[in-house]
């Protein structure tokens, strides 16, 4: 039975009599290969016809739905580890000397000469609109100078550690870029305040934000898309922790303050808020 | 594991086996009676005594069958659990449990989406298998409606008193006494018995009543006058007899064990589906391994690597499919019982589909199991009675006086009589009180001419001698109805040539003729040709008694026969038969126009058997046997090449000499085939026979004499009136108005469900490639995953469950009763061209629109096509939530999951709108829809519950946290369509070039 089985493997692999392979001659393999061939020619064909007429559609500026992004994101650099942790020990330069480099690294397209060079002074405190007239695109859109300076003690400037090795560490925060957005209403920027969760209300001490009272100024609003606007500075936020508790965890969180800005879901950690785990280790 | 311990078991239960298909070791039949008394210890008039009797019942056990040996129910529920795709539905939910449980060690706050994974499917595997394990069990409990509850009781003699006890009680050496209508207790050895007889038709198929008496007539157990059987009926007359067996050994007994102890192979479809699940599985196995392998090469870590083998899994198996099939072969079960066809086992509905020959019964199955009169001489002349049941058929002249002689005769000369309470009934119908064919007459009679009794009471009886075997006669003396006339009328009726020895004159045309040698020829033809049509012929006779020698008032005295008995009027012939069911012959033809082979298999005579098949077309008209040719030739049997003949008429002595090999070859060379005086062990061996050559076999059968057969037949059908318990019990499917022709619409249906089967499943794979190109892309091209598990299994066992199930409804495409049945071999149910279809062209359209779903979405939400390919490390990292789409926006982790399960959901959407197509698609194999029609109801119902099951699973508020799954946005749905049309114009094209071109390419590439 066994040999019988084998043979009939063998003979359907290779039939010599019939000079059939897997059961199809040569001429069989060919036309159904052929066939198929074609056919996933046809429905690849078939796709691109619908990816094109789909993507035909879309507007190169702005997508099409922005309804997820009602709330916008916040993130923290430097940005420590998968669970947002920031722990060193001011001993040991090795142990936050990534940190002062991330951020250098970070903030490097933020210098002044930079953005002198790439983009324009604008008026504070009011939108920067260039719409487009009808038709016609106003493009390139010009964008608004974020000095590093508006950073002042966190700029790496003047502190090339940012206070880490002090023990009184910046933190740099960004809210995520969305098209069109124009947070904060009648004139009023948005601000972020940080805070400890709960229990560590005692432990996080003084608090100083970089531009002062933490405001993202309403010029750097709105965003219009990588393409119009190659050259867009996002601004951004620092808040230096001044006398915070040390060999101890603190979780903090801070938020976007804004009046038009949803509060998000419970769900999403990150939208119009962030929060991480600082732990300055002195010891 | 099961090879060493299976042979040696094998070994023993072919041994036994063997043992049982020998002939019955009877021998007290050839005992003189002391000596049976001797052997048991018991006396012939006082019986056992009360002790005795209970030290036998302690020995040999009680008097009963032991019931044939069940699986336990939670054998039969783990099989249900572990059994098809279960296994890999297991390995899935462990898979899931064992990654939960590595993240649960390695991380804080685990995500718990591969605990409820496991969760869910472990849910899936048991209800799916609770559902089946429900479903099979509903269908096992039809049996106990059959159980017979009433508890049989026995007359026995112990210490010479008559005591009624239970049957279960009654041992070996018990003295019993049986009277018309019991049933008998055990095999007795009859010791005394008066007009006794039995109906032995379940036991060996003869449907004529046998005497019996205490003489040892025959060698043979089984043909011998003197025993009777257990279960067998005593139709009249009374018995004393000694039990010689009990229980399980007595003749039915042996055959219950045989039967019980037949290994059953699989069901056909049964075959199939396990054939389809190890293609499937294999599949599945294969890309499981390849994709887990490229993962971990692709340098993915294992946990994730493990995690893509779970999805390729749960994309890979059709987990609602069992499920449907199992639905679809309820409702066909459903629909077989409402006409009729009682189906035991859930499987067995589709055996008669891909039935390729059925070995039919005669008595009870093709026949009406009722004696009727079927022809009649007289008046030189052969008259057709009308045998239909429904008394449609031709009539004869019933004007002739020797008609109304013969009536007379035949009304007087007959003690049968209907019983009580009847009269409402049709005549046909009522219960008769009396031996089989004076039942016949008597119904013959008082169809044609009215009342019996009355005719009786008017012509009263004033003297009667019964029949016996040695007179071969019956006569009766009556007084005549006409008042004035003084004269007795001696009645007659008996074997023809007996009868013709004692008639001198005969009457034609209602005038007496002397008996010349002419009419004694014409005699001789008539009887000569109604015996060859098989059918038991009675002749008649007459004389009124002279007044002078028998005045009013004559002593007859019927033991020392004290008038004449000679010299009497021939009347004429009446001849019965059991009559072929009306519905049969034509039965016999669709099954032949289906290209089934009907074979006949019966306990009866050859001539009664020969008679039949050609009346019901089994033996069709124009084919000869090998007899029939010698004898149109005029040369001996011998000289006759058997291959000219078509039909044969083998008699089961000549089976028993038979080698395997002639077997065969009269199985494969002779189309139209009659077995004649078979023992049920010769019925089980011409089952074997016909398998060996490759054929599905059925088996109708009513009688014990044909459980064996029924049990070891691919399907076989017993009777719900008539039949047996056991074979009953045996059957997997019971006609329940013992029908033949309900076999056919059993055939019909079968074929059908097999054809929905095929599309059922081609409907339920095609869904499987859009279901597992999203992880196979996901892991190569590193994109956002486009479709869930959850929602996989939303498709899986929700969107498609229910057009699936509705494809069972789809009426036939053709006449599938004109074509061959299916060839196991070669036509399955899955086979590639099924899977090249389903998976390498539908499936793939349908994956392009659920990708095409999927790519409007993310664009229409920011990220190109072009952003997305080598996104997914980024995409699936919880720490960046400032990732950057095309357009330069940055996203949250939480904001582009949403998206991405729109995504799912989306995807999920479009698999149901092609699915609107495929199952359009899969209504027809060859025909077009628009000849089809759009008539299933139950279809057009899963189309909208389908879609409305899609539109709550995406718009039901909560279901974002529950499954996952989003509200679309309106223009979302429509992504699919052109996809879904295409679909649609594809096929319609491809059946078109399909029934263009028969036996074309697309034919033998693509129709399934």
């Amino acid at each position: 039975m066994a040999k019988d089985g084998d043979n009939g493997w063998k003979e359907y692999v290779w039939n010599p009599r019939t000079r059939e392979f897997l059961g199809r001659t040569a001429s069989s393999w060919g036309l159904i290969l052929l066939f198929y061939l074609v056919f996933y020619i046809f429905l690849a064909g078939m796709f691109c016809l619908t990816m094109y007429v789909m993507l035909q559609t879309l507007d190169d500026h702005k997508p099409k739905w922005q309804d997820r992004l009602s709330t916008p994101g916040m993130v923290i650099r430097p940005k420590a580890d998968e669970y947002y942790e920031i722990t060193y020990n001011t001993q040991k330069t090795e142990s936050w000397d990534m940190y002062a480099q991330t951020l250098d690294k970070f903030l490097s397209p933020y210098n002044n000469t930079a953005q002198v060079e790439k983009n324009n002074v604008c008026k504070p405190d009011e939108y920067f609109k260039q719409e487009d007239s009808g038709e016609v695109k106003n493009n390139p859109k010009r964008s608004c100078q974020f000095n590093r300076t508006i950073l002042d003690e966190c700029s790496g400037i003047t502190d090339r550690y940012y206070g880490y090795q002090e023990g009184k560490p910046c933190i740099i925060i960004k809210l995520n870029r969305v098209i069109g957005m124009l947070p904060g209403k009648d004139g009023q920027a948005p601000f972020v305040t940080c805070g400890a969760k709960k229990e560590d209300n005692e432990k996080i001490g003084e608090l100083q934000y970089f531009p002062p009272n933490g405001t993202f100024n309403l010029m750097y609003y709105p965003y219009y898309g990588k393409k119009a606007q190659v050259n867009y500075s996002q601004p951004l936020v620092a808040v230096k922790f001044l006398n915070i508790t040390t060999n101890e965890d603190v979780n903090i969180e801070c938020r976007i303050n804004a009046n038009n800005i949803p509060t998000g879901s419970e769900r999403d950690k990150w939208a119009g808020r962030v929060s991480f785990k600082l732990r300055i280790n002195t010891i | 594991m099961g090879d060493k311990d299976k042979s040696p078991k094998k070994k023993k239960g072919g041994k036994d086996m063997d043992e049982l298909k020998k002939e019955v070791p009877i021998t007290e039949h050839k005992m003189s009676i002391e000596e049976v008394c001797r052997k048991f210890q018991t006396d012939c008039v006082q019986g056992l005594t009360n002790a005795k009797a209970a030290e036998y019942l302690i020995r040999d056990g009680p008097n009963a069958l032991t019931p044939p040996p069940t699986t336990p129910e939670w054998v039969k529920f783990c099989r249900q659990l572990f059994g098809g795709f279960s296994v890999l539905l297991w390995t899935g939910a462990v898979l899931c449990f064992l990654a939960y449980a590595i993240q649960a060690a390695t991380e804080d706050d685990p995500a718990g989406d591969n605990l409820y994974l496991g969760i869910v499917l472990t849910a899936v595997v048991v209800i799916t298998g609770c559902f089946s394990y429900f479903q099979e069990a509903k269908s096992s409990k039809i049996m106990e409606s059959f159980k017979n509850m009433v508890p049989q009781q026995a007359l026995v003699i112990r210490e010479g008193e008559k005591v009624q006890i239970n049957a279960e009680e009654v041992v070996g050496g018990d003295l019993v006494e049986v009277k018309g209508g019991d049933r008998i207790p055990a095999d007795i050895r009859v010791v005394s018995a008066h007009g006794c007889k039995v109906d032995n038709s379940s036991l060996t198929g003869e449907s004529e009543p046998q005497s019996r008496s205490p003489d040892n007539t025959h060698d043979n157990p089984l043909e011998t006058r003197n025993v009777a059987f257990f279960s067998t009926n005593c139709v009249e007359g009374t018995a004393r007899g000694i039990v010689i067996c009990t229980g399980d050994h007595t003749v039915m007994g042996r055959i219950a064990t045989l039967t019980s102890g037949l290994e059953t192979g699989k069901t056909p479809i049964a075959k199939e589906i396990e054939h389809f699940i190890h293609i499937i599985t294999g599949v599945a196995v294969f890309l499981g391994v390849t994709f887990f392998i490229l993962a971990i090469v692709l340098g993915y870590s294992w946990l994730e690597a493990v995690i893509f083998l779970i999805g390729i899994i749960v994309a890979n198996v059709p987990e609602g499919l069992l499920a449907t099939v199992t639905v679809c072969l309820t409702l066909t079960a459903k629909r077989m019982a409402k006409k009729n066809c009682l189906v035991k086992n859930l499987e067995a509905v589709e055996t008669l589909g891909s039935t390729s020959t059925i070995c039919s019964d005669k008595t009870g199955t093709l026949t009406q199991n009722r004696m009727t009169v079927a022809h009649m001489w007289f008046d030189n002349q052969i008259h057709e009675a009308d045998t239909t049941e429904d008394q449609s058929g031709a009539s004869f002249d019933k004007s002739s006086v020797t008609w109304l002689s013969l009536a007379r005769v035949a009304g007087l000369c007959n003690r049968a009589q209907f019983k009580a309470g009847q009269d409402a009934l049709p005549i046909l119908k009522r219960d008769v009180a009396g031996d089989a064919s004076e039942s016949a007459l008597l119904k013959c009679i008082e169809l044609c001419c009215g009342s019996v009794r009355a005719n009786r009471d008017r012509n009263k009886k004033v003297a009667e001698i019964p029949f016996n075997s040695t007179n071969k006669y019956q006569l009766s003396i009556h007084e005549t109805e006409d008042t004035n006339d003084n004269r007795y009328l001696l009645v007659m009726k008996g074997a023809p040539e007996r009868i013709l020895d004692c008639c001198s004159t005969i009457m034609v045309q209602g005038k007496e003729q002397p008996m010349d040698e002419e009419l004694k020829e014409s005699f001789q033809n008539a009887y000569m040709e109604l015996g060859g049509l098989g059918e038991r012929v009675l002749g008649f006779c007459h004389t009124m008694l002279a007044e002078d020698q028998y005045p009013k008032g004559f002593a007859f005295d019927t033991d020392d026969v004290n008038f004449q008995t000679d010299q009497l009027c021939f009347i004429g012939l009446m001849s019965m038969i059991d009559p072929p069911r009306a519905a049969v012959p034509d039965a016999v033809g669709k099954c032949r126009s289906a290209g089934i082979k009907v074979i006949m298999v019966t306990g009866d005579h050859p001539i009664t058997a020969k008679a039949i098949a050609k009346g019901v077309g089994i033996i069709s008209e124009g084919n000869e046997t090998v007899e029939d040719i010698a004898a149109r030739l005029n040369i001996p049997v011998s000289q006759v090449n058997p291959r000219d003949a078509k039909a044969c008429v083998i008699h089961g002595t000549d089976l028993k000499d038979l080698s395997q090999d002639q077997m065969d070859d009269i199985l494969r060379n002779h189309t139209e085939i009659v077995f004649a005086r078979t023992s049920p062990q010769q019925k089980l061996i011409i089952v074997e026979g016909c398998q060996r050559l490759g054929a599905i076999v059925a088996v109708t059968g009513d009688g014990v004499n044909d459980s064996p057969a029924l049990k070891k037949a691919d399907i076989g059908v017993a009777m719900g009136i008539s039949g047996s318990d056991v074979s009953k019990q045996a059957a997997d499917m019971i006609l329940l108005d013992d029908n033949f022709a309900s076999i056919v619409t059993g055939v019909e249906e079968g074929r059908l469900i097999f054809d929905n089967l095929k599309k059922s499943i081609a409907y339920t794979l095609t869904s499987n490639i859009p279901e597992i190109t999203p992880f196979l892309l996901f892991i190569c091209a590193n994109i956002p995953l486009p479709l869930g598990t959850i929602t996989i299994l939303c498709i899986d066992l929700g969107t498609d469950m229910v057009p699936a199930i509705s494809l069972a409804y789809e009426t036939a495409e053709s006449d599938i009763m004109k074509r061959q049945p299916r060839n196991p071999f070669r036509d399955k149910l899955v086979n590639e061209r099924l899977i090249s279809i389903a998976y390498g062209q539908i499936g793939m359209i349908q994956a392009v629109a659920g990708f095409f779903a999927y790519f409007v979405i993310l664009a229409e939400n920011g990220f190109l096509p072009s952003r997305l390919v080598g996104i997914r490390l980024n995409w699936d990292d919880r720490s960046v939530n400032d990732l950057e789409d095309s357009y330069g926006q940055q996203w949250t982790y939480e904001q582009r999951k949403i998206v991405e399960f729109t995504c799912h959901t989306a995807f999920f959407v479009s698999i149901v709108v092609v699915q609107w197509a495929d199952v359009i698609i899969c209504k027809t194999r060859r025909n077009s829809v628009f000849q089809q029609g759009m008539r299933n109801k139950i279809l057009i119902f899963g189309l909208f519950e389908e879609t409305a099951l899609a539109a709550f699973l995406s718009y039901c508020p909560g279901m974002d946290v529950a499954l996952r799954m989003y509200p679309l946005k309106p223009s979302w749905w429509f992504c699919a369509f052109p996809y879904s049309f295409l679909i649609f114009v594809y096929d319609e094209v491809r059946k078109l070039l399909l029934r263009r071109n028969p036996g074309g390419w697309v034919e033998r590439e693509t129709y399934y």
